[in-house]
């Protein structure tokens, strides 16, 4: 029933009730970002630590502040309704090109901690859930609850005073060695090195509820009839748990990771400021700040967008897992 | 990497108007080497000629150059100027450019090029430019190396304000016709200075080159500056310890960490560098309203606060108690005096209670006379760390006061266009002249809702305002003095801020690296002279 031709209508169909949820939360945020007192040029002038009114006035009427806040929305909707995300007056840049710029290292930093963080979390729920109530699964669960409580940006600074300072192995921050410049494969084994410290921070957060997940699935799959009758048609320990219970029990914590990929966006915003790392929550954090909204509406929609995107694929790979999961 | 190599000796004598400038120790300079600049935070672009943001200033002083560069005594020295000559009415001022100038481009720096970027642009479009340049009304470029400004009135404080970073001169070629202020040259500027801009990948870093036809001989020694922005503190001393970066300035190592990189032996630490801009930590008082209004209350509060308590327990011993408006940095050129109402006594609560009691404050219930609302300045721990040593003081002076910390914008929207606040806190640069840094906080016409760091006091008098309009005209340095040590007397004693200390920044670098800070103008300086001794 479920073949190629439905799955893609299905997907034709879910994306376009997509449209009207975007433009609402567009909308919203238009409206609540106006609630912050102060504006842009307000901002900019005191970075710049002194301003004449003339320059005041100026600013504001470049920026559209001096016009009436619905004709700002109306020009807003405008704009986004052809997908023109508008201009950042603040970076004299247009907001796409300074999100895309972001893009790369917010994604790199978001696939490794979700691969990362996933992978572990499976393999040591599997091990927690093999042998339920045991030493190991006693240190499993502690090691999930630390991981769980311990702040990001605590961690982070540790890792840098051990692993940077004190070992000298890893470099302190940053997605590149500025000094250096290195091109080809040497600026690839460059940048992985300097990944490997936001990974290590941002990773143990997440994959403690994945181990959570995991077990309690691991542990629930396991007193399924089907589990029954695979045992009685003689099939190894490790074939049922590896080929029947893990594909049940993997579900769940699929679903989650889906969810969580719109909040990595945002919680990596610690880690993005202990690394130095060019990513776009802190973009978003520092154009809050400085109130520069077109580019702060900008990244809300590129992530809406993002999480909109990843739930849908979460449902499609939901089929491939499970064949009986119509869509 | 290429190999350091010492250059042939060269000595550089330029004459000035009567001043020389000191040679450079020969052979000392090696070429070559990357310097790594910490800049907190990251500027939105490098458009100094739009705005004066300190960020923005660290880096693009590298690239654009202005006429004149100055020695720490805060005499104007040459720079794109060669020489230069004031009329004796003070309305003529005539500059000789030096020659085989080029921009980064290739294209020749010219007399054209001078006139169009303080006409067209900084007189237009700079914050502080319309006040600098008021009072030039034309600019005649006889020929290609020739500038004469022509002023309405005389402007003493105009060649205090021609340095690359207050006042960068931009290619005419290259913004002529165009939105200045959308000019795609606002991100990937052009100048005539030492380093040329390669590449800003934002968020990270951005790269300047060696310009290699640059004008002065031999110079720039390194072969690269980067600029690296790191959000969190605590990764930026570690970055300057592991030395992955070479040089922190401003507040981008915390005051605290300072104390500990200073004790590494790669360390070295100086407050030199900082004297064009001045800054002085306040408590500003809103004197519109009750209780603020009263002189009394104010002198009181001023009384209480003890420098050598902020000072040593908030910003670890960085500063030097401020006894008013005008900075000690001007104490070479004449213009500050120690000479006024000394509120840093020994026995200043005392004093200060006294002065409540007299102004008919009494103590009520608790002990408390009046409650106030005490507003904090955004800009970081240090602050807040103030604020409660204000609060506590404020305390044994039987005030009660709640503290309110806002974001920036908000702040700055509160204190300078509702005037929403009764007393808060502040730092406020004197920059490289009292008529730019100074007046504006005084003076009655700078009373303006909306526009940041003017008068948000309400405060003003009819002879001060006199005062700064002769200082603002007087050519004669020492009757200028004479101004503003009555200025200063007749301020102090009203009161409208309290003048807690000079904020002492400290420059943080990697001892690999020389001549770094060379000028007051400290990290806004080109680092042409710089150079890295492995």
């Amino acid at each position: 029933m479920t073949g190629g031709a439905g799955r893609a209508s299905y997907v034709l169909r879910r994306l376009l009730q997509v449209v009207p949820v975007v433009l609402a939360i567009l909308v919203m945020n238009f409206l609540l970002l106006r609630l912050a007192p102060g504006d842009a040029a307000q901002v900019l002038a005191g970075e710049a630590a002194s301003a004449t009114p003339e320059y005041m006035a100026q600013l504001r009427q470049r920026f559209g502040l001096d016009r009436p806040l619905a004709v700002q929305l109306l020009l807003y909707i405008k704009s986004m309704l052809v997908l023109d995300l508008g201009f950042s007056f603040r970076h004299n840049m247009p907001v796409l090109e300074l999100i895309l710029g972001r893009l790369g290292p917010t994604l790199l930093l978001m696939v490794t901690t979700l691969v990362a963080s996933v992978a572990t979390g499976i393999v040591l729920g599997l091990l927690a859930a093999a042998r339920a109530g045991s030493w190991r699964d006693t240190l499993i669960s502690i090691l999930a609850l630390v991981s769980y409580a311990t702040p990001l940006f605590w961690l982070g600074l540790m890792l840098i005073v051990v692993f940077s300072l004190k070992l000298d192995l890893l470099p302190t921050s940053g997605m590149e060695t500025v000094a250096a410049f290195h091109e080809g494969w040497a600026r690839v084994v460059d940048i992985a090195r300097h990944l490997v410290l936001p990974t290590l921070t941002l990773s143990p957060f997440y994959m403690a509820l994945y181990v959570r997940l995991m077990r309690a699935a691991m542990l629930e799959q396991a007193g399924m009839d089907y589990v029954t009758t695979a045992r009685a048609k003689g099939l190894s320990e490790t074939r049922i748990t590896l080929a029947h219970v893990l594909r049940n029990a993997v579900l769940p914590v699929v679903t989650m990771a889906g969810v969580q990929v719109g909040s990595l966006l945002g919680g990596s915003i610690v880690v993005e400021s202990v690394f130095a790392w060019p990513g776009l929550g802190l973009l978003a954090f520092q154009s809050l700040f400085a109130r520069d909204f077109n580019l702060l509406l900008g990244i809300f929609f590129l992530s809406a967008c993002l999480v909109v995107a990843v739930n849908l694929v979460v449902d499609v790979v939901y089929t491939l897992l499970d064949p009986r999961i119509d869509v | 990497m290429k190999l350091a190599r010492s250059l042939a000796p060269w000595l550089a004598v330029v004459a000035v108007v009567g001043l020389v400038l000191p040679a450079d120790e020969a052979s000392a300079q090696k070429r070559g080497g990357t310097l790594v600049m910490l800049v907190q935070p990251e500027p939105p672009t490098l458009a100094s000629y739009i705005s004066t943001s300190g960020p923005i200033g660290q880096v693009t002083s590298k690239i654009f150059e202005g006429l004149l560069e100055y020695d720490f005594s805060l005499k104007p020295v040459s720079g794109l100027a060669e020489s230069w000559k004031v009329s004796p009415d003070g309305k003529t001022i005539t500059f000789t450019l030096q020659k085989g100038v080029k921009f980064h481009d290739g294209k020749p720096f010219t007399s054209a090029d001078v006139k169009f970027s303080i006409l067209e642009v900084l007189k237009k479009m700079h914050p502080r430019g319309p006040a600098t340049f008021r009072e030039v009304t034309e600019i005649d470029t006889p020929d290609a190396h020739t500038v004469i400004f022509r002023l309405a009135g005389p402007a003493p404080y105009l060649l205090m304000a021609l340095s690359g970073y207050e006042s960068p001169m931009l290619p005419k070629h290259l913004y002529e016709g165009t939105d200045i202020k959308a000019s795609k040259y606002g991100n990937a500027p052009v100048g005539t200075g030492p380093f040329k801009f390669v590449e800003w990948q934002r968020g990270q870093f951005i790269r300047l080159d060696r310009n290699p036809d640059y004008w002065k001989p031999g110079r720039p020694y390194l072969d690269r500056i980067v600029a690296r922005f790191v959000a969190d503190s605590a990764t930026r001393t570690a970055a300057i310890e592991k030395g992955e970066a070479h040089v922190g300035g401003f507040a981008a190592i915390p005051w605290p960490d300072v104390k500990t990189l200073a004790k590494l032996p790669t360390i070295e630490t100086t407050t030199k560098g900082y004297e064009m801009s001045s800054p002085i930590v306040q408590l500003d008082f809103n004197t519109r309203k009750a209780p603020f209004d009263n002189q009394k209350v104010r002198q009181a509060v001023s009384y209480a606060v003890s420098r050598k308590a902020v000072i040593e327990n908030v910003w670890f011993g960085w500063g030097k108690p401020a006894t008013g408006p005008i900075n000690s940095n001007f104490a070479p050129v004449g213009f500050y005096t120690s000479q006024v109402h000394n509120y840093n006594v020994p026995n200043g609560v005392e004093t200060a209670n006294k002065l409540l009691d007299d102004a008919g404050f009494k103590r009520g219930a608790g002990g408390i006379r009046f409650e106030i609302v005490h507003d904090l300045t955004p800009y970081g721990e240090e602050w807040q760390r103030y604020g409660e040593y204000v609060q506590q003081v404020l305390a044994e002076l039987g005030i009660k006061a709640t503290l309110r910390y806002e974001d920036v914008a908000t702040w700055l929207k509160r204190l300078y266009t509702d005037y929403d606040f009764q007393l808060s806190s502040n730092w406020i640069q004197g920059l490289a002249d009292p008529v730019i840094g100074v007046h504006r906080l005084y003076h009655s016409k700078q009373i303006r809702p909306g526009t940041v760091f003017v008068n948000e006091t309400g405060w003003s008098s009819p002879r001060t305002d006199q005062l700064m309009d002769q200082a603002t005209v007087e050519l004669d340095p020492k009757k200028r003095a004479a101004v503003y040590q009555e200025f200063q007397k007749l301020v102090v004693d009203a009161a409208p801020l309290v003048w807690v200390h000079e904020l002492q920044f400290v420059t943080v670098y990697n001892k690999q690296f020389k001549d770094l800070i060379v000028s007051p103008l400290g990290l806004y300086a080109s680092f042409d002279r710089a150079y890295q001794d492995r």
